[in-house]
């Protein structure tokens, strides 16, 4: 493996991710990523960690020395369960796991979307649900006494311009067309 | 003083310094027109012995009695010339400095006739201040010249033989059997290992020897009241139910004593009788009895027998004690983890504390010195020891214990030496903190000795339910990977925190804690020992977690600092301190209390009904109570209202709408201002300052008088926050009633950038010079007419809100 040259280390990054993040989440929980003092407290007792190559902690670290690229880019970022366990655990404080939900988001702002993800939005899109029914859910509704269709867009197709408009006006849209490949 | 003022003005040319920018021939000359001055002269070196000689004849000659000297800075020579005018037989406080040379001459070289403008206005405000000086008597109080110790642990053994030994009477209150502190608990001590009782027990035993001393064991602070030099304190001695003088130590009652229960100074891992002492070498060496468990067979009685020392009816008994200071040494808890469901503790037989460690690998412990596992007796083969267990934890304590890495240190290498290869030991930690004299070398021996280091704080621990072995989950941060150890023992380094009662002892002692509830030292850098409250000394690890050598050190430095008033048969407090008028109080009709409340000192007292009282010897001078006073019945002497307003006034003469007035603390902003002086950095010639020695003192009115007035601009400069302040919490509370005046003014229609609120330290002269030049641009920016107009408009309404103040 090459060597991984840092230059010019910048706060760029770390300061977007807390921005883009407090639009959701309070600024000042977002802040306390600056207080990450690399003890390995997350990756230690992390469930998805000890099967995958997640390094919650290594994330955080290429945040503080805005790699944006390697973070946004990093696979693993999708590994992680979002289960909360390093969250409760840290001792500084980070809000670890709402901060991954944040880089997720950046990563797919950026056009780093996995391919099953953008499927998900496509279906969401076009059926009104990330997972559209199908005959085999239809027959157990059916042998349970339900309708057929729960009463969502899937009884009611008029409804899914609404849901169109939805995802028009948050942006959604917007971003999952441009990810497109 | 109703004499008419006769005042000397005596302009310093400090070389060129002040010389060379701005006309001192000019500036002595506008002296000699201001009303009250009788004589004015310049002098090449007015500090020089010349220059003095020059001040002490004018005085007689001219029989002056205001003495006001424009050089330097008043935090430079002040103090010379008050020795000056107290030589020519005045008293030195009605002498004032005017500061031309860093407030002006350094700091305008390039507009020299702005800057001699500003030096006279600079000598009309310390004339104005000086025609209103008063001279005031230093205040002495008796000092009493025994000490109080609380606590005998190691901090308060050291101070206790220390002062001992300088021959001041030392009374040593521990709450608990013994003397001794944790330090009798330890098995050995790091970086020598040197046998840790066998080195505290003689110092324990030289206590109980000293005539000095009084060891008064067993026993609570009730209440501490009065002042340095004169504090009285209650003490309750609880009832061992031995009568001390007829015990001989000799363990015959505990021999024949029937009951037994948990000791807690073996971490309540063994017993111990109900009549006993906590260990062997214990200080005094009498016995107690545990009523809690005392089935009253008295078979004690008879084995005790004529010694007759054993009396079930003993009583507590209060006793009081006068002493000149007090000594605070005690000490620390270790914290036990039983709320941290990660790692286990209370719930995995064998995950135990460092503190219960030691008592395991103690040759005089409840296991006779062998390290076992609760679960099953048998010797681990395998250690983990676990760093930062509740400390640099934000969910626990947030600082780091200090010590801890040292002890787990300690702890490997006793196992490593004891077992060699027959036991792994494996230190898992965030980072190894070694930064002492031979502790790095200790490092070195325990890595020599093959003890397995690993980087990375410990997620969790799992149980395995059969073999009762423990898993322990972590990160290896060097490898960068998730990994899993399997150990047949944990020890947590666990954290340390105040000792329990801490609060409680500082309400009865009346010295603040810090946001890790450790108590508070007056300065972080230059009074580490002192409290805010004088005459109060902290020692050990009370003030927060310190090693054995730190302790000792510290116990010295406090039984110094307290000689330091004992040694004296008086003690001088500056006579700068706030006075309550009781006819203009408001406390004995309404409950009002205020000043007592903001007091950072607990020197201001308002009994319900009666005028509030200044106990003298604790105020500080600070003025914080005199600016929140709402009937204006508190003075500060030699910064009194008057004084102030005068200088306001003088100020603001002309051209007020150019000027900035600034109220500056003495000892950050001031020192701040005189800092951008000394280094030449240049400013526009717009502030006129008035000193104060808190920005505590700034009240509400001097603010209003100045827009009044039409000030350009308003700063109020203070220490940092939170922690700068020089008198605790006096930038607190001006900030607090400042942010209340920004709302008025913001009504009121006031520019906002016409009134500031800066924090300077004395470091800060680039700041300080920084913010007069933007300011100075603001003031330019909104232009003069904009101010007149808006001062226009406030005037009414700012004349109410000042005479309804003074009806």
């Amino acid at each position: 493996m090459a060597s991984k040259v840092i230059r010019n280390v910048t706060w760029d990054f770390l300061n977007e991710v807390i921005q883009d993040g407090s639009r959701v989440f309070p600024k000042e929980e977002l802040e306390r990523l600056r207080f990450c003092i690399q003890c390995g407290t997350c990756v230690g007792g992390c469930p998805s960690g000890r099967i995958s190559a997640l390094r919650i902690r290594k994330i955080f670290r290429e945040t503080q020395l805005g790699l944006k690229e390697t973070v946004l880019s990093d696979d693993n970022l999708w590994n992680c369960t979002t289960c909360y366990t390093c969250q409760e655990r840290c001792p500084r404080g980070v809000h670890t796991t709402n901060t991954v939900r944040i880089i997720r988001n950046l990563a797919v702002k950026y056009g780093y979307i996995k391919n099953n993800h953008r499927r998900i939005c496509e279906f969401f899109l076009t059926y009104g649900h990330a997972v559209p029914i199908n005959d085999e859910t239809r027959q157990v509704r059916k042998d349970l006494g339900l309708a057929e269709a729960p009463p969502t867009v899937h009884s009611h197709p008029e409804s899914l311009a609404e849901v169109l408009k939805l995802a028009e006006e948050t942006g959604f849209k917007k971003i999952v067309e441009r990810t497109a490949k | 003083m109703s004499e008419e003022p006769r005042i000397g003005v005596f302009v310093c040319h400090c070389g060129l310094n002040i010389a060379g920018v701005i006309d001192v021939k000019e500036l002595t000359e506008y002296a000699r027109t201001i009303p009250n001055v009788v004589v004015a002269m310049d002098n090449r070196y007015t500090c020089a012995d010349p220059g003095q000689e020059e001040i002490r004849k004018a005085i007689k000659e001219h029989k002056l009695n205001r003495v006001v000297v424009a050089a330097c800075s008043p935090r430079l020579h002040e103090p010379t010339f008050r020795r000056t005018v107290a030589e020519a037989g005045l008293n030195p406080y009605v002498f004032e400095m005017a500061n031309v040379r860093e407030f002006s001459s350094w700091c305008h070289p390039s507009t020299p006739e702005e800057a001699t403008e500003k030096a006279k206005d600079i000598v009309r405000m310390a004339v104005a201040k000086a025609r209103l000086l008063q001279g005031l008597e230093t205040i002495e109080v008796p000092v009493t010249n025994k000490t109080l110790i609380l606590g005998g642990g190691i901090a308060g053994i050291s101070a206790a033989l220390d002062l001992a030994a300088m021959g001041f009477k030392v009374y040593l209150v521990e709450r608990g059997e013994s003397i001794g502190g944790h330090m009798a608990q330890l098995d050995k001590t790091f970086p020598t290992l040197d046998c840790s009782i066998c080195i505290e027990g003689p110092k324990m035993v030289d206590v109980s020897r000293h005539p000095n001393i009084e060891i008064i064991s067993y026993a609570d602070i009730l209440s501490v009241e009065g002042f340095v030099g004169n504090f009285k304190v209650k003490i309750r001695k609880n009832p061992r139910y031995i009568i001390a003088e007829n015990c001989t130590g000799c363990g015959e009652c505990r021999d024949v004593c029937p009951i037994e229960f948990p000791n807690e100074w073996d971490m309540n891992m063994g017993v111990r009788k109900a009549i006993s002492v906590p260990f062997e070498q214990a200080v005094p060496l009498v016995y107690t009895i545990n009523m809690d468990y005392c089935i009253e067979c008295y078979k004690c009685v008879d084995a005790c027998g004529a010694r007759q020392a054993i009396n079930f009816d003993q009583k507590p008994e209060e006793i009081e004690l006068e002493v000149g200071t007090i000594i605070t040494a005690t000490g620390f808890d270790i914290y036990i983890p039983y709320d941290n469901s990660l790692y286990g503790y209370g719930r995995y037989n064998n995950v135990i504390t460092a503190l219960e460690l030691e008592r395991l690998i103690l040759a005089a412990g409840p296991t006779g010195g062998k390290l076992v596992r609760a679960s099953d007796g048998k010797k681990p083969h395998s250690v983990v020891i676990i760093q930062c267990v509740g400390s640099r934890d934000v969910n626990k304590y947030e600082y780091c214990s200090g010590f801890c890495c040292m002890y787990a240190l300690k702890h490997s290498i006793q196992l490593k030496e004891k077992y060699g290869d027959d036991v792994e030991v494996y230190i898992l930690y965030i980072d190894m903190r070694t930064h002492f004299k031979g502790y790095e070398e200790f490092y070195q021996r325990a890595r020599d000795l093959g003890v397995n280091f690993i980087r990375g704080k410990v997620s969790h621990i799992i149980e395995d339910p059969e073999t009762k072995n423990l898993i322990i989950r972590a990160e290896d941060m060097a490898l960068g990977e998730p990994i899993e150890l399997v150990a047949e023992f944990v020890v947590l380094s666990t954290a340390a925190i105040p000792s329990k009662g801490t609060e409680e002892m500082a309400r009865i002692l009346n010295v603040t804690r810090g946001a890790d509830g450790f108590f508070m030292e007056s300065h972080p850098k230059l009074k580490p020992i002192d409290t805010a409250t004088d005459g109060i000394f902290l020692a050990g690890a009370c003030q927060g977690p310190k090693d054995i050598p730190y302790s000792v050190s510290q116990g010295s430095g406090a039984a110094s600092r307290a000689a330091t008033i004992l040694s004296q048969p008086t003690w001088k407090i500056e006579p700068i301190i706030a006075v309550v008028d009781p006819n203009k109080c408001r406390n004995t009709k309404a409950k009002c209390g205020i000043c007592e409340t903001r007091c950072p000192y607990g020197a201001i007292k308002a009994p319900e009904g009666q005028p509030a009282q200044v106990t003298t010897a604790m105020c500080h001078g600070c003025g914080t109570c005199v600016a929140e006073c709402p009937a204006d019945a508190i003075t500060q002497m030699h910064f009194t209202d008057a004084q102030i307003f005068a200088q306001i006034r003088t100020a603001l003469e002309k051209n007020p709408q150019d000027k900035i007035l600034a109220f500056l603390c003495n000892w950050c902003s001031y020192a701040g201002a005189d800092l951008a002086g000394t280094s030449r950095f240049e400013y526009p010639p717009t502030i006129r300052a008035i000193r104060v020695m808190c920005s505590g003192r700034v009240d509400r009115d001097f603010v209003l008088e100045a827009f009044r007035l039409g000030a350009g601009m308003v700063l109020v400069a203070a220490c940092h926050l939170p922690y700068d302040c020089h008198y605790i919490s006096g930038n607190v509370k001006m900030k607090a009633r400042m942010e209340a005046l920004v709302k008025i003014f913001e009504k009121l229609g006031l520019s906002p950038e016409r009134f500031r609120v800066e924090y300077v330290s004395a470091a800060e002269g680039v700041k300080f010079a920084e913010l007069i030049k933007e300011m100075t641009e603001q003031m330019e920016a909104l232009g003069k007419e904009e101010i007149k107009a808006e001062n226009e408009k406030l005037q009414p309404t700012l004349e109410k809100m000042l005479s309804k103040k003074q009806a």
